[in-house]
């Protein structure tokens, strides 16, 4: 099977002026990419990690900063430690074009700058990741067993593109697996962004599959979560892998339990998975995980909302999250109020981080137990 | 014509009317005493002032900054020697972040896109031999203007003048980040108690000097149409209406330092329109909705900029042409200050000598066209009075939505202001590629070879000397004194009081901007933007 082209789009430094990137953004959607935006402010670090977890076919870095000079030998540096040369950077925003030759000499695969039309961009792209990989299986199958994140990484794209090579056992292993659940812009992704950060803390390695729909009429997808689980210093052990739902119901994507089992053998002690958010059609989640944690914040109405359509069935833990939020208070009493049994309800706040650490020991000590 | 006659092109984002004239039959419901009057005279929508630019000439501004203090400091030496009126300054990518020029995150952006500063030593060199009393300064500043404010007031202090002889503005517009521009820091509620402060500090102590500065400008460069420029603006001129209110100030105490800052954009009249509907509309809230007595509250006084989303890196000097037409807009749509882009703005900071062109664009429009001789000059035309009733009525039906989703600040959390933004940006980008929009020298008429223009490079050398200034400040300072004022800071923000006196006492103990952002931090949060999609 052929996967889209996957392409993970930055914004490098202390710019905000997104305009540029975003318009790019829905204009791969459109194509039928699937597009990675890791946000505002990123280190060059951060971004070749997250290309190498999410084993992308490129990269586009938008520069505004006229930082080039500086921003792409670090670029290029961290894409060889990280053992990712196939991957093409290309560049957008404004360089001045006596610097083009220097910029594409340090070993960018091309440069647009404004005017350049998106048809020729896509038209660009699709040529450059034509010219297929040549990883073999067998170097796949020893790299994973090596605990390679780059062959772990490149080892889901096979699973998802033509399924598993011959010698890779998928066993339940020790790790704990956690899904996230709930109503689009309830935090999910901000969530497990901190909560893994607190599970580092504790010593725990920390894997995390995060799901967003795609796109019904183009088959493209914009994976936004990443973007809100990345703020850290980028870390080995916490491996973030974004995936589309594709056309699998049920709040994840297709060969979710195969990938979780995937992180389970290399060793990660947790694995977080954020569901679509579509609400109760999030059933799937129930089946493949240890705990449901389903997030609901404050003047949502979802604590009646979910009561009515059964998702609170699915759920084994309650967090409300945005308790800096006005309305918290009223909206923890409806939920107790609805629930009527003894399921535990986090407070917590992604913002000033309340409550995060709590439900971190929660899953430290359910562990031992 | 060298290249593709393409059909009916047009650049305009009103949708383009099917008739080829307006008339009498467009003033239906066109009540001129009520919505026109005459200039001067509520609802002002011929301008603030009877005699407009016949008694006075906006204020000529050009934002300058770039490098280190000193270089900045030069910049605006030559400004003023060239006739330049008021002095404009722009700020560095870590400084407008409230990060020190040490800070890791700052490497490589130090002095690039404007000057450096992390402390009051910085901010001394900056304006050193300029008599802060006699300019009038306007500052490019958000998420840390109250600490820059805090700056100001310490530099003019040593010159021997007090806050109440300062004239300026300081963008200080921490919602249009939200929407635009994302240099935000702290969540969008800590982010305009903050503003507040500074309102309330202004109010107290700054009588001349425009606290608020709250910018359009952002918003339609990121994307937005000119109604929705026009509509999130005053939006949130409103909300910090409100909110001053809410923290016990009079209205007529404040609101007359609030100052608008909009983008004049490629439609010529339709650019004209919206800046007598912003007027018109501000008149009439002001008095309606927030009970303002005094006349000078109700105005809706402008500094106006012309379009860097519309100037192209191709064919360059074609962007005098394009500033020169935003400039005639702006004036004859009554703006009370402009600037003037430079052609070479695409590429990199400006070079002195596009500087310059960009200046006596505006000097040219005042001192030759004679366009400021009659005020408002386009009233009473139909097409613009029609446009300015659409405008209005625009700007109307979106106010009715953000209050029905409870506020601005509801209406950010869930990701309105961004969406609608990135929806119309997505729009335009569509009717540019579909060839329905046409960029001269870019989608049409394209020369064949390019020539690189000669762009202003900061050096390395900027960065490494601000650096080491940096950290001989961090190792000479008064330590204890520092490190209280930090502290008395931190108390101030956690009992919700005004910090601004924390600040300036912590400017002066040389505790630099990204101290002082860090404390407010522990007790504000850090934000990480808004819903993106
Ligand atoms: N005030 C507040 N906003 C939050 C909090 N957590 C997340 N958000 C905001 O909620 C929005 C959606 O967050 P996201 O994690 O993407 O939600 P998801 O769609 O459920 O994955 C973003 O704008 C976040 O900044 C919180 O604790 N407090
Ligand atoms: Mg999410």
């Amino acid at each position: 099977m052929k996967r889209p082209i996957r392409i993970l789009l930055a914004k490098i430094g202390l710019d905000g002026h997104d305009r540029g990137v975003k318009v790019l953004a829905r204009s791969f959607r459109e194509a039928g990419f699937e597009v990675i935006y890791t946000g505002l402010w990123q280190t060059c670090e951060a971004t070749m990690y997250a290309a190498m977890q999410e084993d992308v076919d490129i990269v586009g870095a938008s520069l505004l900063s006229a930082a080039h000079m500086t921003v792409v030998p670090e670029l290029v540096r961290y894409r060889r430690e990280l053992g990712v040369e196939n991957i093409p950077i290309l560049l957008g925003g404004i360089i001045p074009e006596t610097d083009h030759e220097t910029v594409l000499g340090m070993g960018v695969a091309a440069i647009f700058n404004p005017g350049a039309s998106t048809a020729d961009i896509v038209t660009r792209i699709r040529e450059m990741v034509a010219s297929s990989r040549s990883e073999s299986d067998e170097d796949l199958v020893r790299g994973y067993k090596n605990r390679e994140p780059v062959s772990l990484a490149r080892l889901i794209t096979r699973l998802q593109r033509d399924g598993l090579p011959g010698g890779i056992d998928l066993e339940q292993g020790k790790a704990t697996i956690v899904g996230v659940t709930g109503a689009p812009g309830v935090g999910k992704s901000s969530f497990i962004g901190k909560l893994g950060g607190a599970l580092r803390e504790r010593g725990l390695k920390v894997a995390v599959l995060a799901v967003d729909p795609t796109s019904p009429i183009n088959g493209g997808a914009l994976l936004g979560d990443r973007l809100r689980m990345m703020r850290g210093k980028p870390d080995a052990d916490f491996f973030i892998r974004s995936v589309a739902s594709g056309d699998v119901q049920g709040g994840l994507g297709p060969k979710s339990e195969e990938i979780i089992r995937l992180f389970d053998g290399f060793d990660f002690d947790v694995v977080l998975v954020e569901t679509v958010g579509a609400g109760q059609s999030d059933f799937t989640v129930r089946e493949i995980v240890d705990h449901v944690l389903l997030l609901v914040m404050p003047e949502s109405g979802d604590a009646i909302q979910f009561s009515k359509a059964g998702i609170m069935e699915i759920a084994t833990h309650f967090v409300l999250n945005k308790c800096d939020l006005d309305g918290a208070d009223a909206t923890h009493a409806q939920m107790i109020g609805a629930l009527g049994d003894s399921r535990p309800i986090w407070r917590i706040s992604t913002i000033n981080g309340e409550g995060i650490g709590d439900v971190a020991d929660w899953l430290v000590q359910s562990r031992s137990r | 014509m060298s290249t593709k006659p393409s059909a009916n092109h047009s650049a305009a984002s009103v949708d383009c009317d099917e008739k080829p004239f307006a008339g009498l039959e467009d003033m239906y419901a066109f009540d001129a005493e009520s919505m026109l009057a005459e200039p001067g005279v509520f609802p002002f929508t011929r301008g603030v002032h009877r005699e407009m630019y016949r008694k006075k000439l906006w204020t000529m501004r050009q934002f300058a900054g770039f490098g280190s203090a000193q270089q900045t400091n030069e910049r605006f030496k030559f400004l003023l020697d060239k006739g330049q009126t008021g002095l404009s300054t722009a700020f560095d990518l870590p400084t407008l972040m409230g990060r020190d020029s040490d800070d890791s995150l700052s490497l490589g952006e130090v002095g690039r896109c404007g000057v450096a500063i992390s402390s009051l030593d910085d901010m001394r060199r900056l304006y050193d031999g300029i008599d802060l009393s006699r300019v009038s300064t306007s500052m490019t500043i958000n998420a840390p203007a109250a600490i820059i404010l805090a700056f100001y007031v310490c530099v003019a202090e040593e010159q021997g003048h007090g806050p109440d002889e300062l004239r300026g503005t300081l963008q200080n517009d921490i919602l249009k980040e939200f929407h635009a521009q994302n240099e935000y820091v702290f969540p969008p509620g800590p982010s305009v108690k903050l503003v507040i402060d500074t309102i309330e500090y202004g109010t107290h102590h700054m009588p001349l000097w425009n606290t608020v500065s709250i910018s359009g400008y952002h918003i339609r460069e990121a994307g937005a149409t000119a109604a929705e420029e026009l509509a999130f603006t005053l939006a949130d001129g409103m909300e910090y209406v409100r909110l001053s209110q809410e923290r016990g100030l009079d209205v007529d105490d404040f609101s007359q330092r609030l100052s608008f800052f909009f983008d004049v954009h490629n439609d010529f009249f339709e650019e004209i329109a919206k800046l007598r509907a912003a007027r018109r509309i501000w008149a009439n809230v002001m008095r309606d909705r927030f009970g303002a007595k005094n006349d000078r509250s109700l105005w809706c006084r402008m500094h106006c900029q012309t379009a860097g989303v519309t100037l192209t890196e191709q064919q360059p000097m074609n962007n005098v042409v394009r500033v020169a037409l935003q400039a005639m807009a702006a004036v004859l749509g009554g703006t009370q200050s402009l600037h003037t882009n430079s052609m070479d703005e695409t590429l990199a900071l400006p070079t002195e000598e596009a500087v310059k062109v960009a200046l006596r664009t505006q000097q040219i429009i005042a001192h030759e066209s004679n366009v400021t001789q009659t005020v408002d000059p386009c009233g009473g035309s139909y097409f613009i009075e029609k446009l300015t009733n659409e405008m209005e009525a625009k700007a109307n039906a979106i106010f009715d939505q953000i209050d029905a989703m409870g506020g601005v600040l509801k209406a950010i959390d869930r990701g309105y202001f961004r969406r609608a933004i990135a929806e119309s940006a997505m729009m335009e980008n569509k009717r540019i590629e579909s060839g329905a929009q046409a960029i001269v020298g870019v989608t049409d008429f394209v020369d064949e070879e390019s020539h690189g223009m000669e762009t202003l490079k900061i050096g390395q050398d900027v960065e490494d000397a601000q650096v080491a200034s940096l950290k001989q400040l961090k190792a000479d300072r008064d330590q204890k004194r520092w490190r209280a004022s930090l502290d008395h800071l931190r108390d101030l923000a956690r009992e919700g009081a005004n910090v601004m006196p924390a600040l300036i006492a912590a400017a002066k103990a040389d505790a630099t901007v990204g101290e002082m952002m860090e404390t407010m931090k522990g007790v504000f949060g850090a934000y990480d933007g808004g819903p993106e999609w």
